[in-house]
């Protein structure tokens, strides 16, 4: 692998996507994944306001039928290469709310997913190895 | 004719190379390393490594460009190359004392004044081209802003063109190499009592123009998506982060000359430049960016017309009055 390939690994930026999450997943996200316990900036990452710098996208909740076009152009607009991560049980199965009449269905029949976190919510430690996880698919698509 | 190659040569070098270019451009990147790991130590984080910014900058390069369809496509992409030149430009401007002396013909003080207030306009033009609202937002923000600590700016670099002109008999002198000359003789400004409201007018300028929290608020990435960066992508987010590094640089610089210049001649001037340089960086931008979170648009520009300005303006009034 080249040097510049090595080195540019090494700034995977984060975005969230909230796919009608109950936010529990969100606040293990927001907080616990980022907070000095677990402090995920020492791998390089960075969470990002806008989709266009994305790099490695979390998507939470189960893919609700109002949100769904809206995920899907969202994912759209980042730019090639990126890696998506389902985090919860929500966007790979549904969890709780899988039979409800306002939910489209599992995330991966609209979008490719690459790691998937389970857990509802997931531990801070399962978030940041499937962070891990998504470097190493992010490495081989740079 | 090869007297004004050769000058061409060493003005190009001064403007691409060193202080200029990739110089600043290495120095601001460190110094964006810094401010991240002590940031990060702050909060009793690990942090990112020292070259974080650096790999950043590697991995943009290699990302795609995506330009929105209802951007004007020109202006979009020529925003960030005009930053990113005015910033290089500027510190090729600004003497490194006992180092560097900057070519008159280059220009002086108020040709930085003019080149300072590129990258913010470049911000406002990148934030208007590319059709989103929240660019719209940021754009208004940003020029808000600018309105409100020019005049600070404006009046402090007016103190310290006039103390040095009055000093050595004129009225005003606007080469920084004679600002650096004078203080290197007679001491520096930071030890006059009567120039300290002018540095901490300076003090508090220079993180609203660097885009740091707590005035971080055109590009506020958690309430307007960052603003006039929000559509960029790749390459050109690049250039972007290149001009805020530069930016850091020149600014920083600036400070250090107006106020400070004292130092060794050769090397060490340079390694006691780079350093001081660190610890204005470290103590004003990250101690107080960690500290405090954002102001509203409206605080800042209340914040800057009152206590900036009123201390820039007392400063000018005791150094006319003290002449």
């Amino acid at each position: 692998m080249s040097f510049i390939a090595r080195i540019s690994q090494r700034s995977p930026w984060l975005y969230r996507i909230n796919a009608g999450s109950c936010n529990g997943c969100d606040v293990e996200l927001a907080t616990t994944a980022c907070i000095p316990r677990y402090d995920v900036e020492r791998l390089g990452c960075q969470y990002c306001g806008s989709p266009k710098h994305a790099d490695i996208v979390l998507i939470t909740g189960p893919l609700t039928l109002r949100v769904k076009d809206k995920v899907l152009r969202l994912y759209e607009e980042i730019p090639d290469p990126k890696v998506t991560v389902a985090v919860g049980i929500c966007p790979i199965s549904g969890g709780v709310f899988r039979n409800s009449y306002a939910v489209a269905g599992a995330i991966d029949r609209y979008l490719p997913v690459d790691v998937n976190v389970p857990g509802c919510p997931p531990r801070p430690q399962a978030i940041i190895e499937g962070i891990a996880k998504a470097i190493d698919v992010w490495r081989e698509r740079l | 004719m090869s007297a004004p190659m050769s000058d061409l040569f060493s003005l190009l070098f001064a403007i691409l190379v060193f202080p200029g270019g990739l110089f600043a451009l290495c120095f601001g990147l460190v110094l964006k390393g810094l401010d991240r790991r002590l940031a990060a130590r702050l909060q009793r984080r690990v942090g990112p490594p020292l070259l974080q910014p650096l790999f950043d900058l590697v991995k943009l390069a290699r990302k795609r460009t995506l330009v929105p369809d209802i951007a004007c496509k020109p202006l979009f992409l020529a925003a960030p190359m005009a930053g990113c030149v005015s910033m290089a430009l500027a510190a090729a401007l600004i003497p490194i004392p006992g180092v560097y002396d900057p070519d008159p013909l280059l220009g002086d003080l108020l040709v930085v004044l003019y080149l300072l207030a590129v990258p913010a306009v470049a911000l406002m033009i990148a934030g208007s081209a590319s059709g989103s609202s929240y660019g719209a937002i940021g754009f208004s923000r940003e020029m808000a802003l600018m309105l409100a600590y020019e005049g600070p700016l404006l009046m402090v670099l007016a103190t310290v063109a006039v103390k040095t002109g009055l000093a050595q008999g004129g009225f005003v002198t606007f080469s920084l190499s004679e600002i650096v000359r004078y203080q290197q003789e007679h001491g520096a400004y930071l030890a006059d009592p009567w120039m300290w409201p002018a540095v901490l007018a300076f003090l508090a300028f220079f993180p609203a123009n660097l885009g740091i929290a707590p005035f971080d608020i055109p590009e506020a990435e958690s309430e307007v998506l960052e603003g006039p960066l929000l559509e960029y992508s790749g390459p050109p987010l690049g250039l972007f982060k290149v001009m805020s590094a530069l930016k850091a640089v020149v600014v920083l610089s600036l400070g250090v000359v107006l106020f400070f210049p004292t130092a060794p001649d050769g090397a060490a001037g340079l390694l006691v430049h780079l350093l001081k340089l660190a610890v204005l960086s470290l103590a004003g931008v990250t101690v107080l960016r960690t500290a405090i979170g954002r102001m509203r648009i409206d605080q800042a520009v209340l914040f800057y017309l009152k206590w900036p300005e009123a201390l820039a303006i007392a400063g000018l009034a005791a150094v006319l009055a003290l002449a």
